[in-house]
C-alpha cells in the first residue's frame, strides 16, 4: 500500500532536481564570433586562443587605475561604437598581456539583422562606426595576438552587464576574486589546424553557335568572380560587397544569356564560360590554379575575360583596371563597348592601367615570403592586386570592372565584417549587370554602335531585380571563407546547381589552397555571462552564521538546561583543573 | 568561492537542526531518533506525493480538486504525527522531550528531502542567487513550525488532562501551522508573491506560532505540577 505513493514522490522528487539543474544555469548566454586564428608562411597570425575563463572589465578601469593596471586575468569588453582607436593601436602594438577581449558590434553588423533604414543621421553614424571597423580589423589581422578575441553583438543582457562592469570600475578596483563582479566563460576547445584546406572552382561551360562547315574552333568570353571572403571573424564575413556582388551578378548574367542561347537563332558565335573562383583574398589562387588547370588551345580562344570585383555600392561610378596598355586595339575596343553602354545607364566607367609587377611592392609581405621560401622551398612568384592579373601573367586579355579605384592591399576588402546586407545597394548591382551584359551582347552580336537595348526593362530580357535580391539574401547571410567550405558545402551546392540551370556543362575543380596559408577551427562559439560575488561576501555570510549558531546554541542550552548549565560548559576544564590539584 | 557559497547555505539549512540536536538533552535518544526518521519520512513521502501546486492554467474543477487534496494535507501531516508520537518504542525520555525529537527528526527530514538536492545542483553553480539563502531561511522557519506542530500534537494526543477553555485554541493552532505550507504555496502561486516575501512571512508566522505554542504548553503543563 506504501509503493505507489513511495513510486510517484521518488518521480516527483527527481523532476524536481531535474527542474533545479535547469534552472540553476539560467545565465546569461551570448552567440560570439572568434577572430581569425591562421598562419602565413609559419609566421602565427590573429588571436591563438579560443577558450575563456576571466572576469570582465571595461575601458574605465584603465582611465581610472592608471597604466599600472594589470589586465592579464581580465576581459576587456569594448563597444566598437565607443572605440579608442589610439588606445587599441598601442595595446595590440605593444603586445600588452589582456586576458580577453570582447568587441561589441552594433546590431547593425550582423548578419541575421535587416536594417529597417534610419535617418540621415544614422547613416553618417553608420558609416563612422564602418570606418572604426575597418581600421580595427586590419589591425588584429595582422597582429599574433596570444589571448582570445571575441566579436559579440549588443544587446539588452550585455548592455546591462556592461552598465554594471563599469560601474564597478570606476572605483578603480580590479574585478577579481575577492571584489565580484561578473565572469565571462566561452568553454572551447584547443584550436586545430583545418586538415586539407579546399578551393573549389565551379565553371559553367555556354558554347555558341558554330556555323555548318566551320572547322575553327569558336572564340570564348571568360565571366569571373570569386566566391570566397577573408575578414576578422570567418563566422561573421558575408562579404555582401566582396564579392557577393560579383557573384550575384555573373548569375544574372549567365541567366540571361542563357534565355538568348536556348534559342539557337540568338545563339551567339562565341562561347562563354563562367567562372566562380575561390581562393581570392589569397592571392587569387583558385584563379590561378584553374587557368593552369585548363587546357592551353581552350585558354588561347579566350577573346578576354571580365572579372567582376565589388560592384555593389551605391556610387555611379565603375573603373574598369586592365593590364596592358591603354593604347591595345583590344583594350580600346572593350573599353569603348563599355563606355557607350554606361553613358545610356547614366553611370561612368573610367580606364586604369597597372602594370604587373614581378617584385612585390608590398615590403610587410616580401618578409614573409622570404621566411616561407627559406622553410618550404616554395617561392611564390608574383603578388597580384586584381584577378584579371593571373589571366594577363598567361597572355589572355582580362580586365576588372570594380567600383574601387585603387587595388586593394592584401587582405583588404576582402568581405570583413563591415561588409555585409545593409551597406549595399542592389540598384547598383543590377545596374552594372546591365552594363556588363549588354556590352558584350553588342560585342557577340557585332551591334557596337548601333542604339539597341537588348536587355531592355519590361521584355522578356530584362534583368530580374528579385532574382539579384534573392540571391543577395542568401549569399549576405552565408559565411564563405574557403578553407572551412568542404566539396558538400550547401553553398558549392548551390551555386553548381545554379550554374547548372544556366549552362549546358558544369565542372567544378577542387585544388589545396598554397602551402603559404594555415587556418585554425573554433570560429564561434557561446559565452556565458555569470554574475559571481565575492570571497568577501562569502567569508562575511560565514561569520554571520556562525554568531547566528552560537546564539541559537546558547539561547536552546539556557532554556533548557539553565544558565548555569551554559556557563559550566565553558569552566568545565578548569574546575577539573582545580579537583586534581 | 562556489563550494564555499555551497557549504555557507547548508550551514544555514542544516545547522539550526545539528544546534538543536545537540543543545536540548536529546542526545541519549539515538537509535529511537532514528526510528522516528523512519516514520517521519514516510509521512513526508505522503506528504509530497500530493500535488501541492496552485497552477493558474488548470481548469476550475481541477483546481477545486486541488484545493480538496490540500484540505487532506494536514490531515496526513497529523496522522504522521500521531504515528510518530505513539509508536515510540524506547521511553528514555520524558513525555516533554518526545515532541522535541519528533518535531527535529520531522524538519530535518524536510529538509533534507527538499532542500539538499537543489543545493547540491545549484548553489555551487558559478552564478550568484540570492535564493539558496533564502531557502535556507526557509529551512529555519520551518524547523520551527515543525517543532510547534509536535508541541500542540503531543498537547492533543498524549496529554490527557488539559483545561478545557484551551482545547479549542490548541486544535485552532495545530491546524493553522498544518496547513502552513498550503498557504504558502498559495501566497507563490496564487498571488505571486515574490521568494524574500514569502520568506518572511514564513519566518514571522513560525515565531509567532512558537511563542503561542510555547505559552500553550507551559499552561497545560501547569496543573499537573
Amino acid at each position: 500500500m506504501f509503493v505507489e505513493p513511495v513510486y510517484s514522490s521518488l518521480i516527483t522528487l527527481l523532476i524536481i532536481v531535474v527542474a533545479c539543474a535547469e534552472l540553476c544555469d539560467a545565465v546569461t548566454v551570448v552567440d560570439v564570433y572568434r577572430l581569425v586564428q591562421y598562419d602565413l608562411g609559419g609566421v602565427p597570425l590573429g588571436s591563438r586562443l579560443a577558450a575563456l575563463n576571466h572576469h570582465a572589465g571595461s575601458s574605465l578601469y584603465l582611465s581610472s587605475a592608471g597604466a599600472a593596471a594589470d589586465l592579464s586575468r581580465t576581459v576587456l569588453i569594448l563597444p566598437v561604437r565607443e572605440l579608442n582607436l589610439t588606445f587599441i593601436r598601442d595595446y595590440i602594438g605593444q603586445r600588452k598581456p589582456l586576458g580577453g577581449l570582447l568587441l561589441l558590434l552594433p546590431p547593425v553588423f550582423s548578419p541575421q539583422h535587416s536594417d529597417s533604414g534610419g535617418g540621415a543621421d544614422q547613416d553618417s553614424a553608420k558609416d563612422l562606426v564602418k570606418e572604426v571597423l575597418i581600421e580595427v580589423e586590419r589591425l588584429l589581422i595582422h597582429a599574433n595576438i596570444p589571448y582570445p578575441v571575441y566579436f559579440g553583438f549588443e544587446d539588452e543582457a550585455v548592455h546591462a552587464m556592461l552598465g554594471d562592469v563599469k560601474k564597478n570600475d570606476i572605483t578603480g578596483q580590479p574585478a577579481t576574486a575577492t571584489t565580484g563582479g561578473y565572469k565571462l566563460v566561452v568553454a572551447a576547445p584547443e584550436p586545430r589546424k583545418v586538415a586539407s584546406p579546399a578551393i573549389i572552382n565551379i565553371q559553367g561551360w555556354l558554347p555558341g553557335l558554330k556555323a555548318d562547315g566551320d572547322s575553327n574552333q569558336l572564340p570564348t568570353i571568360a565571366i569571373v568572380a570569386s566566391y570566397d571572403t577573408f575578414g576578422a571573424a570567418p563566422a561573421l564575413s558575408v562579404g555582401s560587397d566582396s564579392n557577393g556582388s560579383g557573384v550575384v551578378a555573373l548569375l544574372e548574367i549567365a541567366r540571361l544569356f542563357s534565355i538568348l542561347y536556348s534559342n539557337p537563332k540568338t545563339r551567339g558565335r562565341y562561347n562563354l564560360l563562367f567562372v566562380l573562383t575561390s581562393g581570392g583574398p589569397y592571392n587569387y589562387n583558385g584563379t590561378h590554379k584553374w587557368l593552369r588547370s585548363m587546357d592551353q588551345r581552350l585558354r588561347e580562344t579566350i577573346d578576354y575575360a571580365i572579372c567582376l570585383n565589388s560592384i555593389g555600392s551605391s556610387s555611379n561610378e565603375l573603373w574598369l583596371h586592365v593590364s596592358k596598355p591603354p593604347e591595345n586595339a583590344y583594350i580600346k575596343q572593350i573599353f569603348e563597348g563599355f563606355s557607350t553602354v554606361s553613358e545610356e545607364l547614366g553611370l561612368k566607367v573610367g580606364l586604369k592601367h597597372k602594370k604587373i609587377n614581378i617584385s612585390n611592392p608590398r615590403e610587410s609581405q616580401m618578409l614573409s615570403f622570404i621566411c616561407l621560401a627559406l622553410r618550404t622551398g616554395y617561392v611564390p612568384i608574383c603578388m597580384v592586386s586584381w584577378e584579371h592579373e593571373q589571366f594577363s601573367r598567361l597572355r589572355v586579355t582580362a580586365a576588372t570592372l570594380s567600383e574601387l579605384s585603387v587595388a586593394p592591399d592584401f587582405l583588404e576588402s576582402t568581405g570583413g565584417l563591415s561588409d555585409n546586407r545593409n551597406f549595399i545597394n542592389e540598384a547598383s548591382i543590377s545596374r552594372s549587370v546591365k552594363l556588363v551584359a549588354e556590352s558584350l551582347a553588342r560585342h557577340i552580336y557585332g551591334q557596337q554602335g548601333k542604339s539597341i537595348d537588348i536587355f531592355a526593362d519590361h521584355s522578356s530580357l530584362s534583368i530580374n531585380p528579385s532574382y539579384i535580391r534573392s540571391w543577395l539574401e542568401f549569399l549576405s547571410t552565408t559565411p564563405r571563407v574557403a578553407p572551412f567550405l568542404s566539396k558538400n558545402d550547401p553553398l558549392i551546392v548551390a551555386l553548381k546547381k545554379e550554374l547548372a540551370d544556366h549552362t549546358v556543362e558544369v565542372n567544378v575543380q577542387q585544388e589545396l589552397l598554397d602551402g603559404m596559408f594555415t587556418f585554425y577551427d573554433s570560429t564561434s562559439g557561446r559565452l556565458h555571462i555569470y554574475q559571481v560575488a565575492s570571497v568577501t561576501f562569502d567569508l562575511i555570510l560565514l561569520l554571520v552564521l556562525a554568531s547566528y549558531l552560537i546564539v541559537l546554541f546558547s539561547f536552546l542550552v539556557i532554556l533548557t538546561r539553565g544558565l548555569d548549565d551554559l556557563i559550566s560548559l565553558f569552566r568545565r576544564p578548569s574546575s577539573r583543573k582545580v579537583k586534581t590539584a | 568561492m562556489t563550494m564555499f557559497h555551497f557549504l555557507n547555505c547548508a550551514i544555514l539549512t542544516f545547522g539550526p537542526h545539528a544546534v538543536y540536536y545537540s543543545a536540548t538533552p536529546l542526545s541519549i535518544i539515538l537509535t529511537s531518533f532514528l526510528q522516528q526518521i523512519r516514520l517521519v519520512c514516510l509521512a513526508t513521502f505522503l506528504k509530497v506525493s500530493e500535488s501541492d501546486s496552485f497552477d493558474p492554467y488548470q481548469v476550475l474543477f481541477v483546481q477545486s480538486l486541488s484545493g480538496i487534496v490540500e484540505s487532506f494535507d494536514w490531515v496526513r501531516r497529523c496522522c504522521g504525527l500521531y504515528f510518530a508520537l505513539t509508536q515510540l518504542t524506547h521511553r528514555n525520555i520524558s513525555q516533554n522531550h518526545k515532541f522535541q525529537a519528533v518535531g527535529l527528526g520531522w524538519a530535518f527530514a524536510d529538509s533534507v528531502l527538499h532542500r539538499l538536492a537543489p543545493l547540491w545542483v545549484g548553489a555551487r553553480g558559478l552564478e550568484f542567487t540570492w535564493d539558496f539563502v533564502l531557502q535556507g531561511l526557509e529551512a529555519n522557519a520551518n524547523l520551527v513550525l515543525c517543532l510547534s506542530l509536535a508541541a500542540l500534537g503531543s498537547l492533543i494526543w498524549l496529554r490527557k488532562n488539559k483545561p478545557k477553555t484551551l482545547i479549542p485554541i490548541i486544535y485552532a493552532c495545530a491546524g493553522i501551522v498544518a496547513t502552513m505550507p498550503s498557504i504558502t504555496s498559495y501566497l507563490k502561486r496564487g498571488l505571486g508573491w515574490h521568494f524574500p516575501k514569502v520568506v518572511g512571512f514564513e519566518l514571522f508566522t513560525s515565531l509567532v506560532m512558537a511563542f503561542i505554542s510555547w505559552q500553550l504548553f507551559t499552561a497545560c503543563q501547569r496543573p499537573s505540577n
